[in-house]
């Protein structure tokens, strides 16, 4: 051997990184565009945010945005729902449509060299939807199906049932995106039609445009193609009511699991809270990444899980903290509290080597989060969605290394709130209702997947 | 097309180790991929998932690299990591900021060379207790989740390497030693074994001597007599029955097709997309969209060096009958094979094909896992024209002839029913 392996090599001078130009513009019918210019490939990407999520649901209509996000493109314009897509299929180019808590999305990817009739495709969607009874009737029944297919998912179950445990049972954000199978049935067409004049508005809408076509190319084709939308916006703001919760252990049954399926958390501030890349940097170190202390504990210590992960999660009004992991049945209760132990360490503090190593790895990971046009749309929509300063990202780097260890320590204090953990268990409850309730972690109950008392 | 012509330069160090380097300057980033020769068609019937629980081994730390170390190293310097193990192959691959070049090759070479010193009984425990819950997840915690595993068993002879599931039998992961991990490490992680891929911004001298400085004093050894296996082929038509614990029937045909990267394997794909590929396609229109029979409907084409597989999966509404699912789709096929496709149809696929090439080219980790790819399997880093020639040269004629050679065959039909409850 002619050298020393045993020495760890050391990186090269810093790198030099430039963050895309972010442009601003408007469009007359008021829609507000974000647009990054790229030119190493002939590709185009193109998302549309609305913010009508299934937030504004009306009671007992539950699942009405996500059902509207699947009917806008069951034929537009001159199209029926299958020639439209066969329209953007013949150009290579594809056509998504979603929706979740707070918004509805449209994206488009194309080749630029297809992007004007693309553009021309989405328009139509956009501006002249069908909303055919016959095509809201088969989304719907697809719907109901779904729901029922939901019931084998463990990880959704998981899902379904923290979110109505930590946001309580009166709250938008419990509600399912896609609703329940009696609120399903009780929407009509009518109502997608109303929702299409009332939510769906440039007023409350970003377009983000990212790929390889000029600024002034890309708003004369905006112009041209989406100057006849100009709905009134008539959304009718949803009430939030807020639970507190007491520590508990809620077991949804699957009889038979081989696993347990876990959520451990509870409901945390929304995005423009002060502490916001504290909280991202103590995160960092408890479970955001794979060497954090949670899943060096579970998977590389104890070996109970494939990953365990922690995370804050940001809604436009509301946020959550969650663990979450699926280990076998055996370990369910060991692995509950390895992750309590866990939130309780983090919370008399972090060292200076965890906060340097959390530092670096988020500062020196950013380039690469501006490497795809799907990276730098979702980055742009974020601005979008939480209504961030366009200089963001210009900032960002600074606001990482200037957070203290006291700042990230008081995050922990502040944010991981011990007696509020809602533990949701979903798996055999014949193996496990026992053992938790000996362990006295918390009070121990019988759910479904709405967070409800079973008996 | 200019675009998908990737300039690369390839080179082999004296003990066997291949190298390919790729620069594109686009960001500062490098991503180093290295692929080794050995997946789960090298073990055994009695030794299943050794391939893919040794790639997790290679995360465990090595001679100069402790435990939890390599995240760390890769982790601090702000990039990303992982591997994944196929029935063909096993990969490793890092993307960093480009100043971090020699940290990636110091740690690929680290574990490459000297692995076994660091090797403990501890941490292959504490990897199994992983592996084995990966496939409790993954596999018998999913609803239909050993439908995979059962139709591999029914297709292959019980001594072909495709007849198991690349993750292994949890049996078998549980029975493995040191000394099967060692020498599992002794034949395959050989330098001779395996192509290094360094792909993004750097400078090529520099990073040649790198290379060299970290890997060529790494000794091969003789790699084990590889085992040929005869084509597969079904004589007549299998059909299974399983409960499971799902809410809705699912019907799910196999038949054995072409290898990897072949033009019928080509031709197999555009099959699969003008069959579910999307709204239109035909056994989705006319299962989900025109007689609301099925939830869903998929195709795919799955290939291999020794074998490839065709899939159709459907699931049935709720109280609709699955013959008539098999029924449609079995018609369809029949319908291919004598009346071919429409110009149309051909054109949708091959546009969405090459699309998707060329987005494909966006991430350069993505794209050197390309290059080990073509290498391995083409001999040719730079075959991404190849590639698209094989899916624009499918015509009407060829998709009949395919169809009839492959798919009005005898094949595996797994049929997956709810349980039926006791009272």
């Amino acid at each position: 051997m002619n050298f020393d392996r045993s020495k760890i090599p050391q990186p090269l001078q810093e790198i030099n990184f430039t963050l895309p130009e972010i442009k601003s513009f408007v469009l007359s019918n008021g829609l507000k565009v974000l647009f990054v210019q790229r030119e190493f490939l002939p590709i185009i990407r193109m998302n549309l945010i609305t913010g009508c999520g299934s937030i504004f649901d009306p009671k007992n209509k539950n699942g009405l945005a996500n059902l509207f996000s699947m009917m806008i493109d069951e034929g537009a314009g001159d199209y029926n729902a299958l020639e439209l897509s066969e329209e953007f299929d013949i150009l290579g180019s594809s056509f998504s449509a979603s929706c979740n808590h707070d918004n509805i999305f449209l994206s488009v990817r194309t080749l630029s060299e297809n992007f004007e009739r693309s553009l021309e495709l989405f328009s139509l969607i956009v501006q002249k939807p069908h909303f055919k009874d016959l095509d809201f009737q088969r989304e719907r029944r697809k719907i109901e199906v779904k729901l029922l297919q939901q019931k084998d998912e463990p990880e959704e179950l998981a899902y379904l049932a923290f979110g109505h445990l930590v946001h309580g049972k009166n709250n938008p954000y419990a509600f399912p995106v896609l609703g329940y199978d009696d609120s399903v049935n009780n929407i009509n067409n009518d109502e997608i039609k109303d929702f299409y004049q009332n939510n769906f508005s440039p007023d409350n809408s970003h377009l983000i445009v990212v790929g390889n076509i000029s600024e002034e190319k890309l708003i004369a084709s905006l112009e041209t193609y989406l100057n006849k939308w100009s709905s009134k916006l008539n959304l009718i703001a949803p009430i939030f009511e807020f639970v507190k919760n007491k520590k508990s252990v809620s077991i949804l049954n699957k009889e038979g699991a081989v696993q347990t399926e876990l959520r451990v958390g509870h409901r945390s501030s929304s995005r423009n809270t002060p502490d916001y890349f504290s909280k991202t940097i103590m995160n960092t170190i408890l479970g955001g990444q794979f060497t954090s202390r949670i899943n060096l504990n579970l998977r590389e210590a104890k070996g109970f899980t494939y990953g365990a992960t922690s995370n804050f999660s940001y809604y436009k009004n509301s946020g959550e903290f969650c663990v979450s992991t699926s280990v076998s049945t055996e370990n369910t209760l060991a692995a509950v509290t390895e992750i309590l132990n866990e939130l309780e360490n983090i919370k008399t503090g972090v060292t200076p080597q965890e906060l340097n190593f959390a530092r670096s790895s988020i500062v020196r990971k950013f380039p690469s989060q501006f490497e795809s046009d799907g990276q730098i749309a979702s980055n742009l929509s974020l601005l979008a969605i939480q209504n961030l300063p366009y200089d963001y990202f210009d900032k960002y780097l600074d606001n990482i290394r200037n957070v203290s260890i006291v700042e990230v320590n008081q995050a922990a204090v502040n944010n991981i709130l011990l007696n509020e953990m809602s533990i949701v268990l979903v798996g055999d409850k014949n193996k496990l209702s026992e053992s938790f309730v000996s362990a006295e972690i918390g009070e121990v109950k019988i759910i479904n997947e709405k967070g409800e008392l079973i008996s | 097309m200019n675009l998908l012509n990737i300039k690369y330069e390839k080179y082999k160090l004296s003990n066997g180790l291949e190298v390919i380097l790729h620069q594109n300057k686009n960001l500062p980033l490098i991503a180093v991929n290295v692929w080794y020769k050995v997946g789960s068609a090298y073990e055994k019937r009695g030794k299943t998932g050794i391939a893919h629980l040794f790639e997790h081994m290679m995360f465990q730390g090595s001679e100069n690299a402790a435990k939890e170390m390599h995240f760390r190293f890769i982790q601090e310097a702000g990039g990303t990591l992982n591997g994944s193990t196929t029935f063909d192959r096993t990969n490793y691959y890092e993307k960093l900021p480009t100043n971090f070049l020699e940290l990636a090759l110091w740690l690929e070479s680290d574990r490459m060379g000297f692995l076994l010193p660091a090797l403990t009984l501890e941490k292959l425990n504490n990897q199994k207790g992983v592996v084995l819950n990966e496939r409790l997840e993954k596999y018998e915690n999913q609803p239909y989740g050993l439908a995979w595993e059962k139709l591999l068993g029914n297709l292959y002879h019980e001594n072909h390497p495709y007849s198991w599931p690349t993750i292994g039998y949890l049996d078998d992961i549980k029975s493995y030693s040191i000394e099967d991990v060692s020498s599992f490490f002794k034949n395959y992680y050989s330098p001779s074994n395996a192509c290094l891929v360094v792909a993004g911004d750097f400078e090529s001298a520099y990073c040649k001597d790198l290379i060299e400085k970290y890997f060529g004093e790494i000794n091969s050894n003789e790699l084990p007599s590889k085992n040929s296996y005869e084509i597969p082929s079904l004589e007549k038509n299998i059909q299974m029955k399983y409960e499971d614990n799902v809410q809705l029937e699912r019907i799910y045909f196999a038949w054995h097709s072409d290898k990897a990267y072949t033009n019928d394997d080509a031709g197999l794909d555009i099959i699969s997309d003008v069959l579910c590929g999307s709204k239109n396609s035909r056994l989705y229109k006319k299962l989900v969209y025109e007689k609301e029979i099925a939830q869903d409907v998929s195709a795919m084409q799955i290939s291999g060096k020794l074998s490839g597989i065709f899939m159709i999966v459907a699931t049935a509404k709720p109280g609709k009958d699955i013959n008539e699912l098999k029924n449609d789709i079995l018609f369809e096929i029949q319908n291919l094979q004598k009346n071919g496709v429409a110009e149309r149809e051909l054109v949708k696929s091959k546009n969405g094909i090459k699309s998707s090439f060329i987005y494909s080219l966006q991430q350069i980790d993505n794209l050197a896992d390309h290059l080990n790819a073509y290498n391995y399997y083409f001999n040719e880093p730079n075959s991404f024209i190849k590639d698209l020639k094989r899916y624009e040269n499918v015509n009407n004629e060829s998709v009949k002839s395919i169809t009839e050679k492959y798919l009005i065959r005898p094949n595996v039909q797994l049929t997956i029913v709810p349980h039926v409850k006791g009272l």
